[in-house]
């Protein structure tokens, strides 16, 4: 009796043997890609982050501390605080102007979120650089904003937004706003809407019922749209440097500055290093303070 | 549902790859020539295929020759030109570097990363006994640090970046680099973004050296630069010349280059050569060490130095002119531009020590900041 019970159960175990070795087989191309290509630079950039600049070109292998070190320059810290500060407001005002549209849009009928899901992706055919001299021309001191007014009969003098910390922000918000109404939308879309009204019938006002309701159940599309803004735009400096003119310094700044004329790649690895375990860390405590374990779409 | 949800997440992810690959391409002002991008040479290559497969490879920037000359130079000698574009001196550097020299048969690149090049062993000497037109090269601007014996460059065109500005609102004449700190200035003064061009001019200003290796005066020429902050409406490399043109600065500090697309764009703009010094850099062509056809890179080396096709080449490029002999053959109209004003101190930026450099990386950023 023992006999084949023992056998069937060997046969099992062989058999998931097989089948997770058949997993882990078609599994390995991506595990592979991963280690190679994501882990690899990660490796190769702390490993340099540690090294010496030699002189005149290149790097030398010797140990030292001193590329961190150099970062504790308040000239340094400083690009970290101006990331932090343009990060946190950018997400802020994608927030802001994000939820209400994702929220509304998912009150749309079928056919018109189909239209307005086109809209917000039409602009992503373009270059984002191209997008970004778009904003230029709107801009510009004589530019086309300057030249509607001028047209409507208004008689202004020549716009000062170019090269201002505003005009970084609007490219930034521009960049990133359809990040945060998807995701606000994708939660609001499948929510329940008779939960509203049954608030509603129970008593609540319309704004109770929003903030018991209504924003607890889109929550998760919140939260995830803040990382999906808040992570990429520590580190979108070419916005600034075009439509800031180059004078707000960003950590991304700094490193590209590093990496060419400076031709300190050691420094410009350790900033990079600092930048990613300070986001991680950032991200770390969002989760923590907001106890959000599923992100829509994210994890 | 999770259909949709799917194609949410390929979007976004499109979207943050688009972002990121628009964040990698360094200069970000000049979509035009993505990194290392080969592109062949626009022309009759084809038909001349048929003369022997000779071909030359050529690794510089983008919009280095009238395309004319290149298609003349190829139905001339039958050899194919492929003409490989970088973005950067850097990104040249590391390219040549990972091709031990070899993969290219002719780079034309600045002065100071040629010096890193040689110093490499990724430059080979040259024969100059097979260039008849070598004579025609103005010795003023040859000898220089980075080859000091010119055994391994030949100069192709020269830069000095100086002051324009928009007389009409300007109310002052610009005579030297002092004047950009003047008060009336507010807000109005566009400058190149290279940290040593930058903080070289301050250093000019104050009766130093461009390339001092002194790091307290390196900090003296950061205070006095802060003090020119208020005073700066943007700082990039590239096309500076067009906040110029569009108004939104009536004074720019710019390349040689810029200078001549804005006065073409603009003859009322006027140009300051500053009183207190000059500093210029020198594009140099080189054959590296391990060249697969230098024999045709000679050839078309001997070509570009010969007096005419050279004229061709400066009036395009809108550099100064390194070929005395071309010099004469210069448009009066264009003369001021491509002939480069004698009689001044002209310096060129050098490379330091890493103390200097890091104190210079330092200051740069400062200013930089200072200008938030």
């Amino acid at each position: 009796m023992s006999r084949p019970a023992s056998g069937a159960a060997a046969g099992k175990i062989g058999g998931a043997g097989r089948r997770s070795r058949g997993v882990w087989l078609t599994a390995l191309p991506l595990y592979l890609f991963t280690i190679v290509f994501v882990a690899g630079p990660l490796v190769y950039m702390l490993v340099l982050s540690f090294q010496t600049k030699a002189e005149g070109w290149g790097v030398e292998q010797v140990f030292t501390w001193n590329n961190y070190l150099r970062i504790l320059d308040p000239v340094y810290l400083d690009t970290f605080l101006q990331s932090l500060k343009l990060a946190v407001s950018t997400t802020l005002l994608v927030v802001l102007i994000g939820y209400p549209f994702g929220y509304f849009m998912a009150k749309l009928s079928q056919a018109w979120k189909r239209r307005m899901m086109m809209l917000i992706m039409i602009p992503f055919w373009t270059s984002s650089l191209i997008r970004l001299y778009g904003w230029m021309i709107l801009l510009q001191a004589k530019g086309a904003v300057y030249q509607t007014v001028r047209f409507l009969g208004f008689d202004i003098d020549p716009l000062k937004v170019l090269y201002t910390y505003p005009a970084v922000l609007i490219g930034m918000v521009y960049a990133l706003l359809p990040f945060m109404m998807l995701s606000v939308y994708s939660s609001a879309e499948k929510m329940d809407w008779s939960l509203v009204e049954a608030a509603r019938d129970l008593g609540a006002s319309p704004m109770k019922a929003f903030l018991s309701v209504t924003l607890k159940l889109t929550m998760p599309g919140l939260l995830s749209g803040v990382i999906l803004t808040f992570v990429p735009s520590m580190g979108l400096f070419f916005i600034a440097d075009i439509l800031g003119g180059n004078k707000i310094v960003l950590v991304g700044s700094l490193i590209q500055d590093q990496l060419t004329r400076g031709a300190d790649w050691p420094f410009a690895a350790a900033l990079a290093v600092v930048l990613m375990i300070m986001t991680t860390l950032l991200i770390f405590l969002y989760q923590k303070v907001t106890h959000s374990t599923e992100l829509e779409g994210l994890f | 549902m999770r259909l949709k949800r799917k194609w949410i997440a390929v979007v976004m992810a499109a979207v943050l790859a688009i972002g990121t690959l628009a964040g990698c391409g360094g200069s970000p002002a000049e979509p035009s020539a993505p990194g290392g991008q080969e592109t062949k040479a626009p022309s009759g290559s084809d038909e001349t295929k048929a003369s022997g497969d000779r071909e030359l490879v050529i690794f510089t920037w983008d919009l280095m020759f009238p395309e004319e000359l290149l298609k003349d130079f190829e139905e001339k000698t039958g050899i194919k030109i492929v003409y490989s574009k970088f973005d950067t001196d850097e990104a040249m550097l590391q390219k040549l570097s990972a091709a031990k020299g070899g993969d290219y048969d002719l780079v034309i690149a600045d002065d100071y990363i040629i010096e890193n090049a040689i110093a490499q062993g990724l430059v080979q000497k040259l024969d100059t006994s097979k260039l008849k037109n070598y004579g025609n090269i103005n010795p003023v601007f040859q000898s220089q640090f980075f080859d000091p014996k010119n055994e391994y460059t030949i100069p192709h065109g020269a830069g000095i970046p100086l002051i324009v500005y928009d007389p009409e609102q300007v109310d002052f004449e610009i005579k030297g680099y002092n004047d950009l700190w003047n008060e009336s200035l507010k807000g109005s003064v566009a400058l190149t973004a290279n940290s040593r061009v930058i903080i070289g001019m301050t250093l000019q200003a104050m009766g130093e050296s461009m390339n001092t290796e002194d790091p307290a005066v390196i900090e003296k020429a950061g205070e006095k630069l802060k003090e020119l902050a208020p005073n700066v409406r943007m700082i990039q490399d590239d096309n500076t010349q067009n906040a110029l043109l569009n108004g939104e600065a009536s004074v720019a500090y710019l390349y040689t280059s810029q200078v001549y697309a804005a006065l073409n764009a603009n003859p009322n703009l006027k140009v300051c050569v500053p009183e207190e010094g000059l500093g210029f850099g020198v594009m140099g062509a080189f054959i590296p060490s391990a060249a697969p056809n230098s024999a045709e890179a000679y050839e078309f080396l001997d070509y570009m130095l010969d007096a005419e096709v050279a004229e061709q080449m400066f009036e395009f490029l809108g550099y100064y002119c390194t070929n005395k002999a071309a010099e004469a053959l210069i448009p009066e109209e264009l003369r001021e531009l491509l002939v480069a004003p004698e009689g001044r101190t002209m310096e060129m930026v050098e490379n330091v020590n890493n103390e200097a450099t890091e104190t210079y990386n330092k200051v740069w950023t400062e200013f930089k900041a200072a200008c938030n």
